[in-house]
């Protein structure tokens, strides 16, 4: 790709001055790792539309926007979790503010053989515990948000598991706060289970109203033999906020992860997943759902790499687009030589609410191994006129119908979710979206 | 013995033959390189009229300015093509000087046999002079009378710029543009010959037209341009057939295919490739880098494109559809088989722009040996395509643990009132079916050809009737050595 004129990038400007203050900046390897980014970001840019994994959601525009790096926790008031967050019963409260783990937020987490720290405590402290993890899962090369957010990584969340802990809930919260200029961070978060391990991790992702950020967050999941992972997703960021979320999971024999994400809003949003199935028996279901209107944008890209034989994928994706928005779906199955007996199952289902919006999508197979079951399909469309027919001979009217339908074509993924508490919540976010939706309707 | 070192045999008796007989060619041939003055030598020799030329020249500027630009986004892998080092020139060949279907090696007469190709066509494939020729250009003007007498024009495209230069100058380059992408400009600028087909008004063209009777052109050329024109309400069925191995060894072939249908009329192109697809080991074989798209200009229009792909060591060709009229209808079947070292990126794309526009695309990759086959295919729906309708189903079939399948499809959607859907499988042989058929005496490589067949039944039984025996059988000779 042809240079985008990073150099001058308020990136290298802004964030030239604070290099030194980054942490771990003292420990030559994260330094290296740092160093190799900044090179790469230097030479290639931030990609285009030429750059294939991003022709749908290019983001070498955010070149034009003058980012600053987000303040510390500490400048920035927010005194509270706003409220349409809901309180998940059961689960501890981890709040982020501009990336920053917030003390006085959070839920104060004693359970013995789970660790949560800030990445910013660690690297301050001794990094060899982190160092398989930091990088090891998520290359700078071939992802360029990646090396983005390594290059400028300022805080994240450590998050450690013994062997065969029993499980807990962890309700993380990430909370966008810009003052007066568009502020940028990027969160780097490390989860590791241990063998037999098991988590739920929850994710919220919002915005206070009217603020320009960029949040580029990398998490980077290790999941040893027997282990197992949940992790629910929701991103609902302010309209002009920008949201790139970069997941990387590896996956040890027997091992599984179960991801669910929701993407209800933001100006830009890409939540991409990647998992290496690494040991044979391993598993991943990542499923989701998206509803958008305005001018939003929401990209939701896998990959999904079996390496081994005996594993297994399946994703099952639904959305719903209104006004001029713009949905992008790119799925890729990868089957290595050795990788027999895969299963892998992938859907990708978009429904138009309106005139105006658009969906790409593109589903993708690579497959080196022939005893392979490998399957894809992608659908976009209206709601059906015979499905609405149908309600209405029966006494109901258009729009109750129409909102009754919509919101049965996306149950009926949130209805994976396993932990009820979980759905009812990520129910009722969804509800709460197509609510508004009438009310501007109607209005 | 084994068809497919029958096959390989001829193709090497064939070379002999070429060289045996083939005397002072030097002398028409172009120097080596690509320059202005080759695409000026080459216009000159064809006679063309100034505004030819000028195209011509106006596409070899721009494919300078393209030399970085050459597609790299295929899964094909293949050493840099050095333009500089070809001939881009060379009058036909001499006629080989055999008299009679006698003097040609038995074993070729043995491999078309099972190709299942007619005699006379064996006979001009085989590139037997005297009779043959005579005979294939008095069967040549028989239809040609009759064509003409129905205003239908056939001909070779320089023949067509000499006496239909207003048809030509109106169409070519009307469905891919000169910039359209680094192969068609590279066309574009050197094309040597092609065929050329208008069929008049309100007329079903009576007969299946095909490029077979001037395969000992296409020797000479690499860079052919085939331009079909379809008035309104007319129907034709046009084949494209290369079912004759090629002989040259690692040449590059990039040909442009133009179609355009007017109001209510319906093309459909059927093409069986099978050029020469390298030996074992990935060594020779034809680069085949075609541009093949068609245009529904008018409403109720109709495009098929129909392919049977088991050549050439490697393919690049995504024969496609913009369906701009109301109503118009766009398909695309196609069986691509790789077996070796073969490498095969290819599909099609569907442009809606009109309304009520229909689409369906079927696609069966077979990949054996240490093969790679890619479906690539977009589908786009464009704003004003209300009622829009798409329907892909894209199945691969792997031969063996080695070979590779991928399927890339884009679908992007503009229009709330279209309907696409998607659908791609990948799997293996059934082992159960390949019992089925062991227990009942069949071989191995019987059976696999069986399957293979069925697997592909949908898309072979849209070719014309002479066409989908053929093919049939190649399916089977493809495949031999794969199993087992």
């Amino acid at each position: 790709m042809v240079a985008t004129g990073l150099l001058d990038h308020p990136f290298k400007e802004a964030y030239a001055s604070k290099a030194g203050a980054l942490p771990g900046a003292t420990h030559a390897w994260v330094d290296g790792l740092r160093q190799t980014a900044r090179a790469l970001l230097n030479t290639a840019g931030l990609p285009g539309p030429k750059t294939e994994a991003f022709i749908f959601t290019p983001v070498s525009d955010l070149a034009k926007i003058p980012f600053i790096p987000a303040a510390s926790a500490d400048d920035v008031d927010v005194r509270d979790v706003p409220l349409n967050v809901p309180r998940i019963a059961g689960a501890s409260r981890i709040v982020l503010v501009n990336g920053v783990l917030n003390a006085a937020l959070s839920d104060n987490i004693a359970v013995e053989g789970l660790r949560v720290e800030s990445l910013k405590q660690v690297l301050a402290r001794d990094t060899l515990s982190v160092k398989p993890l930091l990088g090891g899962l998520a290359a700078s090369a071939s992802l360029p948000l990646v090396a983005l957010n390594t290059a400028y990584m300022a805080d994240g969340l450590v998050i450690r598991a013994g062997k065969n802990f029993a499980g807990a809930m962890l309700h993380v919260i990430s909370i966008g706060a810009a003052g007066a200029e568009p502020v940028a961070f990027h969160p780097r978060n490390l989860v590791a289970l241990e063998p037999g391990a098991q988590l739920t991790l929850i994710e919220t992702h919002v915005g206070l109203p009217g603020q320009n950020y960029l949040t580029n967050p990398v998490t980077e999941i290790s999941l040893a033999e027997n282990a197992r992972l949940k992790r629910y997703v929701s991103v609902a960021e302010d309209d002009d906020a920008f949201h790139f979320a970069t997941t990387s999971v590896a996956l040890s024999a027997h091992s599984t992860f179960n991801a669910f994400h929701a993407g209800l809003g933001g100006g830009k949003v890409r939540q991409e997943v990647r998992a290496a199935f690494l040991g044979t028996g391993s598993s991943a279901i990542v499923n989701g759902v998206y509803a958008l209107s305005g001018k939003q944008h929401h990209d939701f890209t896998t990959a999904m790499d079996h390496a081994v034989p005996h594993t297994t994928s399946s994703q099952l994706v639904k959305g719903v687009v209104d006004g001029q928005s713009r949905a992008v779906f790119q799925g890729r199955v990868l089957v290595d030589r050795d990788a027999q007996k895969t299963d892998a199952r992938q859907l990708h289902k978009a429904m138009f609410l309106a005139k105006g919006p658009a969906v790409d999508c593109k589903p993708e197979l690579e497959i080196f191994a022939d005893d392979v079951q490998c399957a894809h399909g992608a659908a976009t469309g209206e709601l059906d006129e015979n499905h609405l027919f149908y309600l209405m001979a029966r006494g109901i009217d258009r729009d109750t119908a129409r909102a009754l339908l919509v919101s049965g074509f996306l149950e009926d993924v949130l209805e994976s979710i396993g932990d009820e508490q979980v759905r009812e919540a990520f129910s009722a976010l969804v509800q709460g979206w197509l609510k508004r939706r009438a009310m501007r309707r109607a209005a | 013995m084994a068809a497919r070192s029958d096959t390989a045999a001829a193709v090497k008796d064939i070379e002999a033959y070429k060289y045996g007989f083939v005397t002072d060619i030097e002398s028409d041939r172009a120097p080596k390189g690509l320059n202005e003055d080759i695409v000026r030598f080459i216009s000159a020799k064809k006679n063309e009229p100034a505004w030819l030329l000028e195209w011509r020249l106006k596409a070899f500027r721009y494919w300078l300015t393209l030399a970085d630009l050459e597609p790299a986004w295929a899964k094909l892998h293949y050493p840099k093509i050095d333009y500089q080092d070809a001939y881009y020139y060379a009058a036909p060949k001499q006629k080989a000087a055999l008299k009679s279907m006698d003097e040609v090696d038995p074993q070729l007469v043995e491999t078309y046999k099972k190709l299942g190709i007619p005699l006379l066509e064996q006979q001009i494939m085989s590139g037997v002079a005297v009779d043959a020729v005579f005979d294939s250009v008095s069967v040549a003007t028989t239809y040609k009378k009759k064509l003409n007498e129905l205003g239908v024009i056939f001909c070779p495209i320089s023949e067509a710029v000499q006496k239909h230069p207003e048809l030509v100058q109106k169409y070519l380059g009307s469905v891919v543009p000169v910039a359209d992408n680094f192969f068609a400009t590279l066309n574009s600028a050197v094309f040597t010959d092609g065929s050329f087909v208008y069929i008049p008004k309100g007329l079903r063209c009576p007969m299946e037209l095909s490029t077979y009777f001037r395969i000992n052109e296409k020797n000479t050329g690499q860079f052919e341009r085939t331009l079909i024109i379809a008035d309104e309400g007319s129907y034709v069925s046009y084949l494209e057939g290369c079912t004759a191995p090629q002989r040259d060894e690692n040449q590059l072939h990039a040909a442009v295919v133009e179609l355009v249908a007017l109001d209510d009329a319906e093309i459909k192109y059927s093409t069986v490739q099978n050029w020469f697809p390298g030996d074992k080991d990935g060594k020779g074989g034809i680069y085949n880098f075609v541009t093949k798209r068609g245009a529904c200009r008018g409403k109720n229009s109709k495009i098929m494109w129909t392919q049977v792909e088991t050549g050439s060591a490697i393919t690049w060709k995504y024969p496609s559809c913009i369906l701009q009229g109301d109503n118009s209808v766009g398909e695309f079947y196609s069986v691509a088989i790789t077996n070796n070292r073969q490498q095969a990126d290819t599909g099609t794309k569907m442009i809606h722009i009109g309304r009520n526009t229909r689409s369906k695309i079927i696609s069966k990759g077979i990949s054996a040996g240490k093969s790679s086959n890619t479906y690539r295919g977009l589908v786009r729906v464009q704003g004003k395509a209300d009622g829009a309708r798409n329907y892909t189903q894209c199945d691969s079939l792997l031969i063996g643990s080695a070979c590779a399948a991928h399927t890339v499809p884009y679908i992007e959607n503009r229009n709330p009132t279209a309907q696409t859907e998607h659908e791609a499988t990948t799997s293996k042989i059934s082992e159960d079916q390949l019992f089925y058929c062991l227990q009942r005496g069949m071989t191995e490589e019987e059976a696999v050809s069986l399957i293979v067949n069925g697997f592909c039944k949908e898309v072979l039984q849209t070719l014309p009737m002479e066409f989908a025996v053929e093919a049939q059988k190649l399916v089977g000779i493809s495949l031999e050595g794969s199993v087992g």
